[in-house]
């Protein structure tokens, strides 16, 4: 039978989308059912083998009665919230001096990439030992600086812990950013930008009336991503801090892989996973209906 | 004030401008100097306040003791490099055609599949690690590298056909209704036309994929015991044990990050576009 071309681009297209599909639904579909079927049981592993036992909705009724739970969404929440204004305003402000003729450096460009290509692990190490409350570098430069009398355990108190738990993380996170945002930047039309000094606007009136209103999708796509990225921070949790001082650093992820994986509470674990995956849920959804591109029809 | 003095700005924001470029430069660069720096300088040295530069300091020891004392972390190299190119190999074979027919090919509801692949970043990682351990417990796969390789396809794939998709999509249409007016099939259009102008998106989420499967570290350390480890577990357990011994634990830092970084720097451009591509045409 002879076929159009069209039909055979219909068939191609289906032969080349199957594989990667099937691929990631058996990879992914499974888990996802199965994580929420998890979270209504009892899962316990004893001896190599796993038992299971539904019991209903009883690990989120111990969810929503569990202090440590509370604390942990709590610093969530701050974590989070602290994360993204600092890297979205940070990696702004980087984008912006970068897009100065002053920044247009490609030795700028490879500071920015080198953070991002770091192991989150390597990353964490290292900031142990800059932390270090002996011999590390921070208690040196502040001290010999005259900030410090005398060494600080930077990791040892717990609201200390977190914000230099925040602050190593921002440091990994700006760098990519700000390579998106600079590339936004460099796709506003220069023509806008001649239109508005006809009109002559200033510096001040053209970034807000040229450069933010035309950032507007990236903005959205940035701070997106960088939500889903603070709220599955692990890495560093487990090498700086491991939740202490007094769980001052477990955060929702890092609570979800303790219950599972030491105290072997599967099915609690599955339902904190499912909050965080709720959750990031429902702020992606908010984040997308707020921040994206409006056409100028008013239709989205 | 004129348009290039508009764009420049005076002396104040020239000023302002090298300030921030100066701060930056210190802030992002300052850690890593410290941990190359670090990473040849003698114990004895370390341990001083503020710690003593003289050049007698400086030493290749760290990196010595470092290869030589830790098998696992030879492994845990071997290991990664076997997990990073099966699943950046597979992603690639899978995930451009993939790709291509979701940006070119009428495939039913193209941008919601496309957005449904993004969507599969949201779920947090726990989540499916949960079952994926169950499961991989129960075929007795525990340990393995290439089941560890399995679960990285989640995140490489959609990585890959995020980056192509975008490229693709910007491919001038003349060039595959010249091919078809060639007589070129569908199949011959992408990998005799497509293929070979796509090299620099190909490379950008190849290198990509490949950094983020080296770096990965929760599955590794929930799927893995020994045999199968990756570097970063490696790392994570030799900071642990020798978390005094200061600049074998940098040496140690640098030696499993140094391959990816100089991928990334050797290919940041084609990085930074690609990704910056996928994102803003989806």
């Amino acid at each position: 039978m002879i076929k159009t071309y069209e039909q055979r681009r219909r068939r191609a297209g289906l032969l080349f989308v199957a594989p990667g599909l099937i691929l990631l639904v058996a990879i992914l579909g499974f888990p996802i059912v199965d994580s929420l079927l998890l979270s209504l049981q009892r899962v316990q592993l004893t001896g190599g083998s796993v038992s299971q036992n539904w019991v209903g909705p009883e690990n989120f009724q111990r969810l929503f009665a569990d202090p440590v739970f509370w604390k942990a969404a709590v610093n969530t929440a701050y974590f989070s919230v602290m994360e993204v204004i600092l890297v979205t305003l940070a990696s702004l402000g980087v984008a912006l001096l970068l897009n100065h003729p002053m920044g247009r450096s490609g030795l700028f460009r490879v500071l920015l990439i080198v953070p991002w290509a770091i192991a989150p692990v390597a990353n964490a190490v290292l900031w142990k030992w800059i932390l270090n409350a002996n011999y590390g570098v921070l208690n040196a430069i502040l001290k010999s600086l005259g900030v410090i009398e005398y060494n600080q355990v930077w990791l040892g108190t717990p609201f200390s812990a977190l914000n230099f738990l925040l602050i190593v993380d921002v440091w990994k996170s700006v760098p990519f950013v700000a390579l998106l945002m600079l590339a936004g930047l460099q796709r506003v039309p220069q023509s806008l930008y001649r239109a508005a000094y006809m009109d002559g606007a200033g510096p001040l009136q053209n970034f807000l009336y040229v450069t933010l209103p035309n950032m507007r999708g990236i903005l959205a796509i940035a701070i997106i991503l960088q939500t889903i990225w603070s709220l599955r921070v692990f890495d560093l949790v487990f090498v700086l801090t491991h939740g202490g001082p007094a769980d001052a650093t477990v955060i929702l992820n890092f609570l979800a892989y303790r219950v599972t994986f030491n105290f072997l509470d599967l099915g609690y674990g599955s339902a904190i996973a499912n909050i965080i995956f709720v959750l990031t849920f429902l702020l992606a959804t908010i984040y997308v209906w707020l921040l994206w591109p409006r056409q100028p029809g008013g239709t989205r | 004030m004129s348009y290039a003095r508009l764009q420049h700005g005076g002396p104040l924001r020239r000023a302002f401008v090298f300030l921030g470029l100066t701060l930056f430069v210190v802030w992002s660069a300052g850690p890593i100097l410290w941990l190359l720096l670090t990473s040849v300088l003698q114990q004895k040295a370390l341990i001083q306040q503020p710690p003593d530069l003289s050049l007698e300091n400086f030493t290749l020891a760290n990196f010595t003791a470092v290869i030589a004392s830790a098998a696992s972390l030879g492994r845990g190299i071997v290991n990664s490099l076997v997990v990073a190119s099966f699943s950046t190999t597979v992603a690639l074979a899978v995930g451009a055609p993939a790709a291509y027919a979701l940006a070119r090919l009428p495939v039913p509801r193209a941008n919601g599949i496309a957005f449904l692949i993004l969507a599969t970043q949201m779920l947090p990682g726990i989540a499916i690690a949960i079952p994926l351990f169950i499961v991989i417990s129960k075929l007795g796969l525990i340990d393995n590298v290439f089941s560890l390789g399995v679960v990285y396809l989640s995140f490489n794939l959609p990585i890959v056909v995020w980056i192509l998709r975008g490229f693709f999509l910007g491919i001038p249409w003349g060039i595959e209704k010249a091919a078809a007016v060639d007589g070129a099939g569908i199949f011959a259009t992408f990998w005799h036309v497509i293929l070979p102008i796509s090299w620099s998106p190909l490379v950008a989420s190849a290198v990509f994929a490949f950094v983020e499967a080296w770096n990965e570290f929760f599955f590794a350390l929930i799927l893995t015991r020994q045999q199968a480890q990756t570097v970063p577990l490696v790392i994570a357990q030799f900071a642990g044990q020798y978390q005094t011994v200061f600049g074998q634990m940098m040496a140690a830092a640098v030696i499993s990050v140094a391959p990816v970084i100089l991928l990334a720097i050797l290919f940041r451009n084609q990085i930074i576009r690609g990704f910056a591509d996928g994102m803003m045409k989806g």
